[in-house]
């Protein structure tokens, strides 16, 4: 073993300002035992892909006429990117609230974000059964202006393929620039203040296109009607849709923000943190409000206290995001990071309930058979999460993502491949001062 | 916490208030008719299917018939491969005469299953590409060529009547379209109807066929459940029409409102994505928002860069 010499546990005690830049994890294997692991998952759930694409869904997976949507949609696309709405929380809080203190955290987000994104539309991808139609998506004369489907087939697509990658560009640009030859840095050096002056009217798109598509995702479900359980079918579904999103996001990117930093052992910093709980209470607060209403409102408030397994099923689900929303207004709880981890665990997953139940537990057709998911369909779905880890345990690995100390990091990326490195390998740091790119010098 | 403004960005700000409050008080284009009204009225011409459990004695003409029609196999995995044998609506069956029978009284029924083709399908609301569509007549069709086998016409089907074929590789969406193509363009009536010897189920325009319904139930007051027609009203009417004695839910015809899947779904999101003007106003808002803040902190950040040497990220 090669491990090195882990830092000083100080978690907990250094709570003090230490995120100031994305810093790339350049120390450790990347290759992990767990990782080998993840990376076969993926492998597995790939070569699944492969075979259902030249099989036909029925005896491939669980679903059938009356569950007609499996786990893929349900879990993969409708619940997972939520906890990939990070990019969408922490931007509007960025730069529309102006909350300053969260850019530092903002690759984090984008990077959890996009592979939630891409992972769920890899799913999508699988799950049609006549992909090769889909081409009428650049036809606008095709399109059913009203179909909450449409809007979701095009602007998901749109928004991971186009405003996604537009804000992980600089995470490549950066560690081309640091590594590359001058040749490559001359060209950067050029584009660098493009990129600076369309990225606030970029950014634009990428806020307003989740806003829609995470809406009409609960929009989606309001066809179903009287199929779905009355205490979840309701009209303002789209508005709770997009606030669970935010509050996923918000509580997803605490949650792996702890998780990587203590895995890497960095400091962790107690402002970005702080502002984060806070926020994340103040959506609690707010989703729940919109619920309280939206049910006395259709006067379900019975079928709350009824003790069925419906009732109970809402009342865990409100449980899970009232005890964070309470839990994180006491400052002793957010600057304690045992606690703001399992409070963080506990709203997103509440917010995956609350977007996972009425697809499926809470859809109830009339005529209704049993859905379980086949195997095949299982490790398809858990194959498509592991890709979406690796690709985040490599992106840490091998560019600036993690937030982290700028003293920490002297410009030196983790070359590409598979050798051990047990020490840190310098890469000649650029005659040209760091900040002169950024400028656009 | 004040806001500083200089002169233009002030005018920016008015502008765009301004235009927002002219935008609102603008009078409206009156439309002529509303995509998805609450209670849809049938246009002359639409046709219908009377189909009266009363009448009908269960020996099921129709379902070869409509196989015939349509092409398809005969359903033979119950018996054996012997003979048409579905246990339902399903991939290879379009239409199907179900029994019920109650177990404890001999109160038993024949229900008659197949597209109901609703006057505002919720499968034609939600459908991305058009795929399916109200055809002439109000029929709803379906075209191979625009679906995607996205299944979410399964999802919003109130009736559960569109089955996907799960079993082919090129899998096709699977429901009755009233012999669109292969009998009414030329002039016949659906197979089924043209089919049945008792009459049970019969075929005409809505309209006639609501009123001779409706005088049934008045020259046998009583006799039919509730005194009523299925598919007058439900989830804003159907162009298949029920009379039954037995209760409508036990032989499997749904409790549902009155008001149309489709206006339940997009009276909101029709007045947000109308010219997509609720998408632009939002754009417009935060770019202003954006726009300030990026200054803001485009300043800070030089400050920044010059106090420590490190750039800023993006």
């Amino acid at each position: 073993m090669n491990s090195l010499p882990s830092a000083a546990d100080t978690r907990g005690s250094t709570l003090i300002n230490h995120w100031q830049s994305g810093v790339p994890v350049n120390r450790g294997r990347v290759l992990t035992p767990f990782l080998l692991f993840l990376i076969g998952l993926a492998a597995l759930g790939l070569v699944l892909a492969t075979v259902r694409f030249f099989s036909p869904l029925g005896p491939f997976s669980g679903m059938n006429d009356a569950y007609a949507w499996g786990v893929w949609k349900t879990f993969n696309v409708m619940t997972l990117t939520a906890l990939g709405s990070g990019p969408l929380a922490l931007g509007m809080a960025a730069w529309v609230f102006n909350r300053q203190k969260l850019h530092v955290v903002m690759r984090t987000a984008l990077v959890s974000g996009f592979l939630f994104y891409a992972t769920g539309l890899l799913a999508l991808g699988f799950d049609v059964g006549r992909p090769w139609n889909f081409y009428s998506a650049v036809l606008p004369w095709r399109w059913n202006s009203e179909s909450a489907m449409l809007e979701i087939s095009i602007c998901m697509p749109l928004y991971c393929a186009v405003f996604l990658s537009f804000e992980i560009l600089p995470l490549f640009l950066e560690r081309l620039y640091y590594t590359g030859n001058d040749r490559a840095r001359d060209i950067l050096r050029l584009i660098a203040p493009t990129i600076r002056k369309v990225y606030p009217f970029v950014i634009v798109g990428a806020y307003v296109i989740p806003l829609m598509h995470q809406s009409s995702l609960g929009g989606l479900l309001l066809l179903a009607g009287t199929k779905i359980h009355p205490l979840w079918q309701s009209p303002v579904m789209p508005l709770l849709y997009l606030i669970a999103a935010v509050l996923c996001g918000f509580a997803f990117t605490i949650f792996l923000l702890l998780i990587v930093c203590l895995r890497y052992s960095r400091d962790l910093d107690v402002g970005v943190l702080n502002e984060l709980a806070d926020l994340l209470s103040g959506v609690c607060f707010v989703f729940l409000a919109i619920r309280l209403a939206d049910l006395i409102w259709r006067k379900q408030l019975h079928a709350v206290f009824a003790l069925d397994s419906m009732s109970l099923l809402l009342m865990i689900e409100t449980g899970l995001i009232l005890v964070p929303a309470i839990a994180l207004r006491i400052p002793r709880v957010r600057e304690t990071p045992r606690a703001l981890l399992n409070m963080s665990a506990l709203a997103c997953l509440g917010g995956m309930f609350y977007r996972f139940i009425p697809t499926s537990i809470a859809y109830m057709p009339a005529y209704s058979t049993s859905y379980f998911p086949s195997v095949p369909e299982l490790v398809m779905a858990v194959g498509y999460i592991a890709l979406g880890s690796v690709a985040f345990v490599l992106a840490i690995n091998y560019f600036a993502v993690l937030p982290g100390e700028a003293s920490s990091w002297d410009h030196t990326f983790r070359p590409f491949g598979w050798r051990r490195h047990s020490v840190i390998i310098a890469t000649p740091v650029p005659s040209v001062p760091a900040a002169a790119l950024e400028r656009g010098v | 916490m004040s806001v500083n403004l200089n002169r233009r960005q002030a005018f920016k700000v008015m502008l765009g208030l301004g235009g927002t409050a002219v935008s609102a008080m603008l009078p409206k284009p009156t439309q002529a008719a509303e995509e998805h009204p609450a209670h849809p009225i049938a246009p002359p011409d639409a046709i219908a299917m009377l189909y009266d459990s009363t009448v009908c004695t269960g020996c099921k003409a129709c379902m070869p018939a409509c196989n015939e029609a349509n092409g398809l196999p005969a359903d033979t995995l119950l018996s054996g491969g012997i003979w048409d044998m579905p246990t339902g609506l399903n991939a290879q069956t379009k239409n199907i005469i179900e029994l019920y029978k109650d177990p404890k009284s001999d109160e038993f029924a024949y229900v008659k299953k197949q597209c109901m083709h609703c006057l505002d399908p919720a499968c034609v609301t939600g459908c991305p590409f058009g795929s399916l569509k109200k055809s002439d007549w109000g029929v709803v069709t379906w075209n191979s060529s625009l679906c995607i086998g996205c299944r979410y016409c399964e999802v919003a089907c109130p009736f559960e009547v569109p089955k996907f074929e799960w079993n082919s590789w090129n899998p096709k969406i699977v429901k009755c379209e009233f012999c669109y193509d292969q009998r009414l363009k030329q002039g016949m009536e659906p197979a089924c109807t043209a089919a049945c010897p008792t009459q049970a189920v019969i075929f005409g325009k809505r309209d006639d066929l609501l009123a001779k319904a409706k005088g049934r139930i008045a020259e046998a007051p009583d006799k039919y459940f509730e005194n009523r027609v299925y598919g007058e009203h439900e989830a804003g009417g159907t162009q298949v029409l029920y009379l039954s004695s037995v209760a409508f839910d036990k032989i499997g015809l749904p409790k549902l409102g009155t008001t149309s899947l489709g206006h339940y779904a997009t009276k909101v999101t029709s007045v947000i994505y109308e010219w997509l003007s609720g998408p632009i106003l939002m754009a417009g808002v935060l770019g202003v928002a954006i726009r300030h803040n990026w200054n803001r902190h485009e300043l800070e950040r030089l400050e920044h860069e010059k106090k420590t040497g490190f750039p800023d990220q993006l």
